[in-house]
């Protein structure tokens, strides 16, 4: 589903972010991403959404060379890829059901299909009842599960988030991550970058660490910190 | 990419109406700098049709007496008369008009009632001469009135004269001022896009973000520069016509005044709409896609 090939990134102040990173996830895997702020996380999300390009080495997504990707085929990659972000990025001034619709629309859904899986997605995320309510009418929680469904709606191969609980309290954060795994459950890949240790002792997934970008560890069923 | 009619209407009309100060303004610009193109294009054409024999240079008219016949080509007597105009020294060169050609032209510059008793065999042909010292037109007119085979002679009255250069002027003046309404009207419609992209960037990066494709989110915000563009134009299109109809209006019937002969016909006057109503689209769609460059770099 993924994979990055002695992949390195540096930026313009020479400022290294990802260092000679190579690693494979396969289709259907929940894998966390976890390292402290500035260890490479967001570039390597960026990578894969091609939002940056690589210096160096080669990355696939969904069997797709995507460093070289010409521009206009972009949009497409994004299509398969799923996003939520730790600031939830919705639109504040469209109701829940336009949120989610509205990842549909600019994709030139038609209608139909918009009516049609706009309120599946948003019974999945347990939102159903909450489909004319204006994102600032809910809780963060909610909003992140807005976020979610607007992420799942177009059914993509694969769903990243990037500390999808760093705005949201124990118990919450818990709810999201329940989502996260009843998605994963579907078929879809799921990455998640967090510094999170709590969610990421408690599932008991595959972690890979990741610092001063440098790939340092990669466990199955592994836990947040060394030891245990 | 299936972008939808009624998605780019709704999108358009919420951000004409959201900057709709800037969007007045560049209107407003777009339509004064359209106004003035507009006119001097029918400025333009009017001059060219009340000078349309004098054109070429042409300094003086030798009209000769009408053949029944209607020859294509000069008459033995006619020959001479060129043979002696071309002698004296001020003449740079003749060219004969035979008198089907004249007749064209009478009826393009008559008024209708007059020009329907003409007919080809009735009108004269004519040689039209340019000379090296326009100022001699009065002497040849002197030397070639009564003639054998001269009708009469005839140059430019003053008055033409003085009218082109005035429009040769106002021309230039209008054009350049017209460009410059342009170019400020340009900057003014990608301001407004730009301030509408601004008001928009949430949504522009979710629809970067969820894979919406570059044309999709650049066409509502071209369609509203065109309709900025378009709006000018029309504004533009309503004042020229305006003032071809009130000169109509003035020039009445009067086949002499400088006016009756600067009347353009209708088509002209639709071809100038229609090359006023491009420029306003193309000038919307530059400025909109300008501004939206910078919002789409990835």
């Amino acid at each position: 589903m993924i994979r990055f090939e002695n992949v390195t990134k540096t930026y313009k102040a020479g400022t290294v972010a990802l260092q000679d990173v190579s690693i494979d996830i396969d289709k259907g895997e929940f894998v966390f991403l976890v390292g402290p702020s500035g260890s490479g996380k967001t570039t390597f999300i960026r990578l894969l959404l091609r939002e940056e390009t690589p210096d160096q080495g080669r990355i696939w997504v969904a069997g797709r060379e995507i460093a070289h990707l010409s521009p206009w085929r972009i949009p497409y990659l994004r299509r398969n890829i799923g996003c939520v972000f730790q600031d939830f990025r919705l639109l504040p001034n469209r109701t829940v059901f336009e949120n989610v619709a509205f990842a549909l629309e600019v994709i030139g859904r038609p209608r139909h299909v918009i009516e049609g899986q706009v309120p599946q997605v948003l019974d999945l995320v347990g939102l159903a009842g909450k489909r004319d309510s204006l994102p600032g009418e809910l809780s963060g929680g909610e909003q992140q599960r807005v976020a979610v469904a607007r992420a799942f709606v177009n059914r993509p191969l694969l769903l990243i988030a990037d500390e999808p609980t760093g705005n949201l309290d124990p118990a919450t954060s818990q709810g999201i991550m329940r989502l996260l795994d009843r998605i994963n459950r579907t078929g879809t890949t799921v990455v998640i970058a967090t510094h999170d240790a709590g969610i990421v002792d408690q599932m008991r997934r595959r972690v890979v660490e990741l610092h001063r970008g440098e790939l340092v560890r990669d466990q199955e069923r592994g836990v947040y910190g060394y030891g245990t | 990419m299936a972008v939808s009619v009624e998605y780019v209407t709704r999108e358009t009309a919420t951000n004409l109406w959201r900057n709709r100060l800037m969007t007045v303004a560049a209107v407003l610009t777009v339509a004064v700098s359209l106004s003035l193109v507009g006119v001097s294009l029918l400025l333009r054409q009017g001059v060219a049709q009340a000078t349309t024999q004098w054109q070429n240079g042409v300094n003086v008219l030798v009209f000769l007496d009408a053949v029944p016949a209607a020859p294509a080509a000069p008459t033995a007597q006619q020959h001479t008369i060129y043979q002696q105009l071309v002698q004296l020294p001020y003449v740079k060169s003749c060219l004969y008009r035979d008198q089907a050609y004249d007749l064209g032209e009478a009826q393009r510059l008559l008024d209708p009632s007059a020009a329907s008793v003409l007919n080809v065999a009735s009108t004269p042909a004519s040689w039209r001469c340019v000379l090296s010292q326009p100022s001699e037109a009065q002497a040849i007119a002197r030397q070639f009135n009564g003639f054998p085979g001269v009708q009469e002679v005839q140059y430019p009255q003053k008055q033409i004269r003085t009218m082109e250069t005035v429009v040769h002027v106002l021309d230039a003046v209008f054009l350049v001022l017209a460009v410059i309404l342009l170019l400020s009207a340009a900057v003014l419609i990608l301001n407004t896009i730009r301030l509408a992209i601004f008001a928009r960037r949430r949504e522009v990066s979710v629809m970067r973000l969820v894979g919406a494709t570059n044309w999709f989110i650049r066409i509502p915000f071209m369609f509203e520069g065109i309709v900025q563009g378009l709006a000018g134009a029309l504004v533009a299109v309503l004042v020229t016509v305006a003032l071809h109809v009130v000169l109509d209006h003035f020039a009445g019937h009067n086949a002499s005044s400088l006016l009756y002969r600067m009347r353009t016909p209708a088509g002209d006057v639709a071809t100038t709409a229609i090359l006023v109503g491009m420029i306003g689209v193309v000038i919307g769609a530059a400025g909109s896609a300008i501004g939206i460059r910078r919002f789409l770099e990835s």
